[in-house]
């Protein structure tokens, strides 16, 4: 070793000084790393003394059983919690639901809890009653912004209130104010609906969760200019206005137990002997007191609202009566509900007409999981029952989109392969832009050949600019017809059978794997058959206010549904229209209807729809369908996109002072959804509760600070690479020293051999 | 000789990167000390005065937060040099107890690491350079991307908001910011 240095002291001089350069610049290291380590010592004190001192927030321990916890980055906060039970009873052709939902407020604090949760869309909301303690506050109908001024001073004055709004026909909010620290209350909705019959299968639908929505962003304005060629036009900008009151925070299934807990009782009396009674998403417990009557509740107890629960029963005899009837009266004027099921055209005399179909399938994030499978396999089997006389086609879209051919091709083996293999290889990914792929699939390229054009529009239907949709079919539908068939677990069904009404078409839903053959057999059988078309009613003697107006073509295997409020019940009911090319025609006393249960809240909730429709066609002046509506829904009671229920408990609660926090309520995500193909990554505080002060005065939306406003501030860069570098530092030094003690030991090894 | 080269430059740029990176630790540490002295000095004499005569900022207000006992002075700006030196001011945004958003934006592994112990409901007293002084209570937080934080400068209410690096251990820096929203509950001399 020694005389190696020397001979290298000798033989470089420049390495000595080299050297001696390197020993200074070691030192001056040295102290800067120890002057390095006080800095460190005195920067990290004040961090490492707060986390040893017990943080204010609930850790998981201290909760009581039972006790629901928001999981929030380390700490725990407790929550509002809910709790939803559902009560249905099933009078022959319509149903009465009781949703009572029940706001616990665990907390210390005052709170405001707003939930937002879906019914069904033919729902007429018309019933809200707020309990607290042994009182009961029964809600009034009022217009949409008195009843959220009334509710807004309540709130401020300290005061119980509870008020019910409609975002979407089958979106409602509840908002609950002043639920003081350890209190419960209770707030009850009650709603009509009329049962949905198809074939001799009578099915309710009952929707738990708002599947979270793609809201298109408001960039490009589009403008729509009057029919009349005046050349004036509106301008519509954002798609999505209330995108806020429609979208609650998710949770995400993997990191949170699912909450919101739901039990259901449905008490049916079908008003005919029962054959199969079945629940297709949940599983129940079912008795029968008689043969007429069914208790359906569920087997395992309270459930998390995080799928639509569909329960479907059938008539013991082999054939469902094929006409009902049904009277209510209220008010002097008489209601009638109309159910009048067709006969199917005879299919050996008649052979189907060639068809062109254009199948559009949704591959957005929202479908990823169990939807996606459930899309492919209904596709797949609607590609194998094409005909080789048929013409077809296959369009997907997320917020892209594809047409697979051109033009609509014959269905022949080689071309039905190959959008098989297109179908097969899809993703779910991306957002939703559906106009554009609506668009795609009406553009009529082939024109009229005499053949029948439909198309097949599959989705989850979990957009949020509904609207927009509506438009493009209305504008577009020429001679297509729109079957829409909703997939997944908790599909957007106003979306649907408004689309499927306005394309003159037909809808169904599928909700898992196992019902795609059956449904889409259903599906097929309307699409191959031949409609009931230009059907009209008459009554001989009454005069009647009847809706739907003009009545909707008829597929096969679906009744015929009128509501009419009539001014006298005297003479009959006489029905005409054609099936296939032969006329058709049914008469109905009227003295033989059945009485009925809430019939006039269910026309007026369709003449409230139709106002709607005429109101989007443009076929009515807005002002002039609002005031429709307005009068419809004050008469009626119902909630609507104009009224509010607003119940108010007059007594003043809390104290002047206390702060009120407002809490919105984290839904579930939809069962086989996937999270990240929703909100791409992991937001790191899942179903954060956001707190504010009640006097605070703004909205709730305005203050939020992850919506994204357009001139929002850029947050500037916080982190130094001070921690990056002094790693990197530290492990040069490490590896620097193991190369030195290694090169230390290979000479004396070498010496020693 | 050779063979005890690599080891020695390789623990020469081992320590000068070191070094370099407690460096930022000891300058903030420094800084802050200055600060705090400049910071009194503006208090007491009602003038905005620089920590040392080359600074190009100044102290705007100091943040404390009494339960975990954090303190912190703000300066005005939120580039990069004044972030070295203490959590910045976002110039577009209002001073502390005016109506709108402030912003403090601060470096999470120096000046702004307490905020992570920050709890909804926690108490954070600013005292501004002009002595006033303003209590704000923390009531949400938030992870944002940078370009999207959602903060409204024109928001009506007087309104407070300490942001930093997301995620607080990490390593890299990303584009994601922590917010911590507070909104004022008092104000005094």
């Amino acid at each position: 070793m020694v005389t190696y240095d020397t001979a290298d002291n000798d033989e470089h001089p420049m390495l000595n000084r080299l050297i001696k350069l390197g020993l200074l610049l070691l030192a001056q290291g040295i102290a800067v790393m120890l002057m390095a380590f006080v800095a460190l010592l005195v920067s990290f004190g004040t961090s490492w003394s707060a986390t040893t001192e017990p943080a204010s927030l609930l850790q998981p321990g201290d909760a009581r059983s039972g006790t629901l916890l928001l999981k929030d980055d380390g700490a725990t906060t407790e929550a509002i919690r809910l709790g939803i039970d559902i009560d249905i009873t099933v009078s022959g052709p319509t149903l009465r639901a009781r949703v009572t939902q029940i706001f616990r407020n665990p907390t210390k604090d005052w709170a405001e809890a707003t939930y937002v949760y879906p019914l069904a869309a033919g729902a007429a909301v018309d019933s809200l009653k707020m309990v607290v303690g042994d009182r009961v506050i029964v809600g009034d109908i009022k217009e949409r912004q008195q009843a959220r001024v009334i509710y807004e001073e309540a709130r401020r004055a300290g005061q119980k209130a509870a008020l019910t709004e409609q975002e979407r026909p089958n979106i409602f909010t509840n908002s609950v104010a002043n639920i003081g620290p350890g209190e419960t209350v209770l707030v009850q909705i009650e709603y009509q609906e009329p049962v949905h019959q198809s074939g001799n299968e009578y099915s309710l639908r009952l929707p738990l969760v708002v599947g979270p929505r793609y809201n298109p962003a408001p960039i490009v304005q589009s403008v729509d200019f009057s029919s009349d060629g005046s050349g004036w036009g509106a301008a519509t900008s954002a798609p999505v206005p209330d995108r806020d009151r429609i979208s609650p925070p998710v949770l995400d299934p993997a990191r949170t137990a699912p909450v919101n807990p739901t039990s259901i009782t449905v008490r049916l009396k079908a008003g005919f002997a029962l054959g199969e009674v079945r629940s297709h998403h949940h599983n129940v417990k079912i008795e029968s007191p008689e043969n007429t009557a069914r208790i359906i509740t569920l087997a395992d107890g309270a459930v998390p609202a995080d799928r639509d629960f569909e329960l479907t029963w059938k008539p013991a005899a082999e054939k469902a009566p094929s006409v009902g009837l049904f009277r209510e009266h209220v008010g002097g004027a008489d209601y009638l509900l109309a159910f009048v099921t067709p006969p199917n055209a005879e299919q050996s005399t008649q052979k189907p007409l060639p068809r062109e179909v254009v199948f559009v399938i949704d591959n957005s994030g929202s479908m990823g999981g169990t939807s996606m499978v459930q899309a492919k396999a209904s596709l797949t089997y609607a590609l194998s029952r094409l005909q080789p006389t048929d013409r077809f086609n296959v369009i997907r879209f997320d917020d892209t989109m594809d047409v697979l051919f051109p033009a609509s091709v014959p269905a022949d083996a080689a071309h039905v392969g190959e959008a098989t293999s297109f179908v097969s290889a899809l993703q779910a990914r991306g957002g939703t832009e559906m106009v554009p792929a609506m668009r795609a699939a009406l553009a009529d390229k082939l024109g009229d050949t005499g053949m029948v054009r439909q198309v097949v529009f599959l989705t989850d239907g979990a957009i949020g600019n509904e609207q927009q949709l509506f438009e493009a079919i209305t504008a577009m539908r020429g001679r297509s017809r729109v079957f829409m068939v909703g997939i997944g677990s908790a599909p957007n069904t106003y979306l649907m059978t408004r689309a499927a009404e306005l394309g003159r078409g037909a809808f169904t839903h599928i909700g898992s794997v196992e019902q795609v053959e059956e449904r889409m057999r259903g599906l097929f059988a309307k699409l191959e058959n031949p409609a009931v078309t230009g059907l009209s009613a008459k009554f001989s003697e009454a005069k009647a206010d009847v809706t739907p107006a003009i009545i909707p073509d008829v597929y096969r295997d679906e009744p015929l549904v009128l509501a009419a409020k009539l001014d006298k019940l005297a003479g009959s009911l006489e029905i005409r229209g054609h099936v296939g090319d032969r006329p058709w025609s049914v008469t109905l006393p009227l003295q033989n209807a059945a009485e009925g249960k809430g019939l006039s809240k269910l026309w007026a909730r369709r003449k409230i729809g139709d106002a709607e429709v005429a109101r989007a066609m443009r076929e009515l002046a807005p002002e002039e369908a609002d005031k429709a509506i307005l009068t419809l829904a004050l008469d009626h009671q119902i909630v609507t996109r104009l009224t509010s229920l607003v119940a108010v408990d007059k007594t003043p609660n809390r104290p002047e002072g206390a702060p009120l926090k407002l809490s919105e309520l984290p839904i579930n995500l939809p069962a086989g959804w996937e999270f990240e193909k929703v909100f791409g990554e992991r937001s790191p505080f899942p179903g954060q509760l956001r707190e504010r002060h009640a006097d605070a005065g703004t909205s709730p939306a305005a203050r939020r600070p992850t919506s994204a406003a357009p001139d929002a501030i850029r947050l500037p860069k916080t982190a130094t690479s001070a921690e990056l570098k002094m790693i990197a530092g530290l492990m040069l030094i490490v590896l620097a020293l193991f190369l030195f003690v290694f090169n230390r030991r290979q000479p004396l090894l070498t010496d020693v051999a | 000789m050779p063979r005890l080269l690599s080891p020695l430059v390789l623990s020469l740029i081992g320590l000068i990167l070191f070094g370099d990176g407690a460096f930022i630790h000891a300058k903030a540490w420094l800084a802050q000390v200055l600060l705090e002295r400049a910071f009194d000095q503006s208090v007491a004499t009602g003038r905005m005065v620089k920590p040392w005569s080359w600074a190009d900022t100044w102290p705007v207000a100091r943040v404390e937060v009494k339960r975990i006992g954090a303190s912190t002075i703000v300066l005005e700006g939120a580039s990069g040099q004044a972030l070295a030196f203490g959590p910045g001011h976002i110039h577009q945004t209002v001073d502390a107890g005016e109506r709108g958003i402030a912003v403090y934006a601060g470096h999470r592994d120096t000046h702004f690491r307490f905020v992570r112990n920050v709890a909804i409901g926690d108490v954070i007293d600013v005292t501004r350079a002009d002595g006033k002084h303003f209590r704000y209570r923390a009531d949400s937080s938030a992870v944002v991307r940078f370009d999207a934080s959602g903060i409204d400068p024109t928001a009506r209410d007087v309104e407070l908001v300490l942001t930093t690096c997301w995620p607080f251990d990490a390593v890299t820096s990303g584009p994601e910011r922590y917010v911590l929203h507070a909104t004022l509950i008092g104000t005094g001399e």
